[in-house]
């Protein structure tokens, strides 16, 4: 699991590429810390390249929306594959994000 | 102070007066100010603004100027603190002026409510002052209360100088009179309205406690008292009792154009959305959980697999699924892909295989 945190066009992105699963949680959730004290950007959260995420992942995810929608900003996820997507549909998360 | 307002020797002497009480007035308007506002919360009671001001000495030479002889003495003078409270409904004003006579000394001597001053040919739109003092003592202070309405009326009639020297033609008058009218109208029936949402929100608060759903419209209001009862939390515990997951809070409100979508007109509708349901939607849910480690879901989950069973049990199919998801996320070209996942694990399902629903 790797993730890289860069500005783009304005908004802060997140890359995750690989498997966001239990075990890489801990290590992402650190790389992620600094989308928390983002303030005035939006919040990309690139998944084109993540394989896969699990429930500790989507606790990550919710973490850094409750965080960011709290200071009027938003979050985006960009770019999932079909069984990412599987995965925030059959825990009812689907209609929580924004997708793009 | 204004160079050109030249005061007689009674108007130096009051301006005077007050330039030695100022120091007192800040203290007193903010204390004042205080003590409104933290009553006004303390009763549930919204208000669009509550100001406070020190009359300012380039305003009271000017007041000096036009009518210094009325006053013997500064502590005539009873606006040099002035409040003003505006609130959202007529009814409003008098609950604040009934906290304000709680709260103050009220001088009903020089208390004016200007609502009640028209007769047939006045003109005005006006609101209720009051005259207190603090219940400590100190100098008196006028606490105004209006309408928001009423306090554009006022704004806009400041503005227009109609009151000055100049005697303004009868028509023109018509026409303030009429706006002044309709200005009335709009605020008592602004009030009007209010109370017959909130007789209507607690007669269908009566109707769900009762269980008398199918008498109650679905709507935001609606819906919500509905929410209070937790109907879906059932369901979401047997959902999430499969990996023993934790249910993440979400609002279920969102969902309620995708019920309307679904043609649910009542929360009867709703509640036999639930009962016909949710064995089904338990399985459904089941089938795809069971088969991951995910342990954590949203309060949504048990809404969203009751509406794919009940598109499916009504024949939407692939299609009505590919429409629901478009309700439930957005139009996307990917809520296709989620229905075929969903027509996929449902196929097998006894609830499809009964009623033929995969053909």
């Amino acid at each position: 699991m790797k993730t890289t945190i860069q500005e783009q066009d304005g908004n802060m992105v997140a890359i995750l590429e690989g498997k966001l699963d239990t075990g890489a949680a801990a290590e992402a959730e650190k790389a992620m810390n600094p989308l928390y004290d983002v303030e005035g950007k939006d919040i990309i959260l690139d998944c084109t390249a993540l394989d896969y995420i699990s429930s500790a992942g989507l606790r990550i995810f919710l973490g850094i929306l409750q965080h960011t929608q709290e200071k009027g900003q938003h979050v985006y996820i960009r770019g999932i594959n079909d069984t990412v997507r599987a995965v925030f549909t059959i825990t009812g998360f689907s209609n929580i994000f924004e997708f793009i | 102070m204004d160079n050109q307002v030249k005061l007689d020797a009674h108007g130096e002497m009051l301006l005077q007066q007050f330039r030695r009480l100022r120091p007192k007035l800040e203290p007193l308007a903010q204390e004042a100010y205080d003590l409104l506002r933290h009553a006004l919360r303390e009763q549930g009671i919204y208000v669009t603004a509550i100001e406070q001001r020190v009359k300012t000495e380039k305003s009271l030479t000017g007041k000096l100027e036009l009518k210094g002889a009325k006053y013997k003495s500064i502590d005539d003078i009873t606006d040099l603190v002035g409040l003003r409270v505006i609130t959202f409904y007529t009814d409003e004003v008098d609950k604040v002026a009934a906290i304000a006579k709680r709260l103050f000394d009220i001088d009903w001597q020089e208390s004016v409510d200007k609502r009640k001053l028209h007769d047939l040919n006045a003109f005005g739109y006006n609101s209720l002052h009051y005259i207190c003092r603090l219940r400590t003592g100190g100098p008196r202070f006028e606490l105004q209360m209006r309408t928001a309405l009423q306090h554009v009326w006022s704004t806009i009639e400041h503005d227009t100088g109609y009151k000055g020297d100049v005697k303004i033609p009868d028509v023109y008058m018509r026409q303030f009179n009429r706006l002044a009218g309709m200005m009335e109208l709009i605020d008592d029936e602004f009030s009007r309205l209010r109370t017959v949402l909130t007789d209507y929100r607690r007669q269908t608060l009566m109707l769900v406690k009762n269980g008398k759903l199918d008498d109650v419209p679905l709507s935001r209001d609606s819906f919500r008292n509905y929410l209070d009862l937790q109907p879906f939390d059932r369901l979401n515990r047997r959902i999430a009792a499969v990996n023993q997951a934790e249910i993440w809070p979400v609002s279920v409100m969102s969902y309620l154009p995708v019920l309307e979508s679904l043609g649910m007109e009542t929360l009867g509708d709703v509640q036999r959305l639930i009962d016909d349901n949710s064995d089904d939607a338990h399985q459904l849910a089941l089938s795809q959980l069971a088969i991951t480690d995910l342990d954590l879901l949203s309060s949504n989950t048990a809404l969203q697999y009751l509406c794919i069973v009940h598109v499916l049990k009504h024949g939407g199919g692939r299609e009505g699924l590919k429409t629901l998801f478009d309700h439930i996320n957005g139009e996307s070209d990917a809520n296709a892909m989620l229905a075929d996942m969903m027509m996929e694990q449902a196929k097998s399902l006894p609830f499809m295989l009964q009623g033929g629903h995969n053909i």
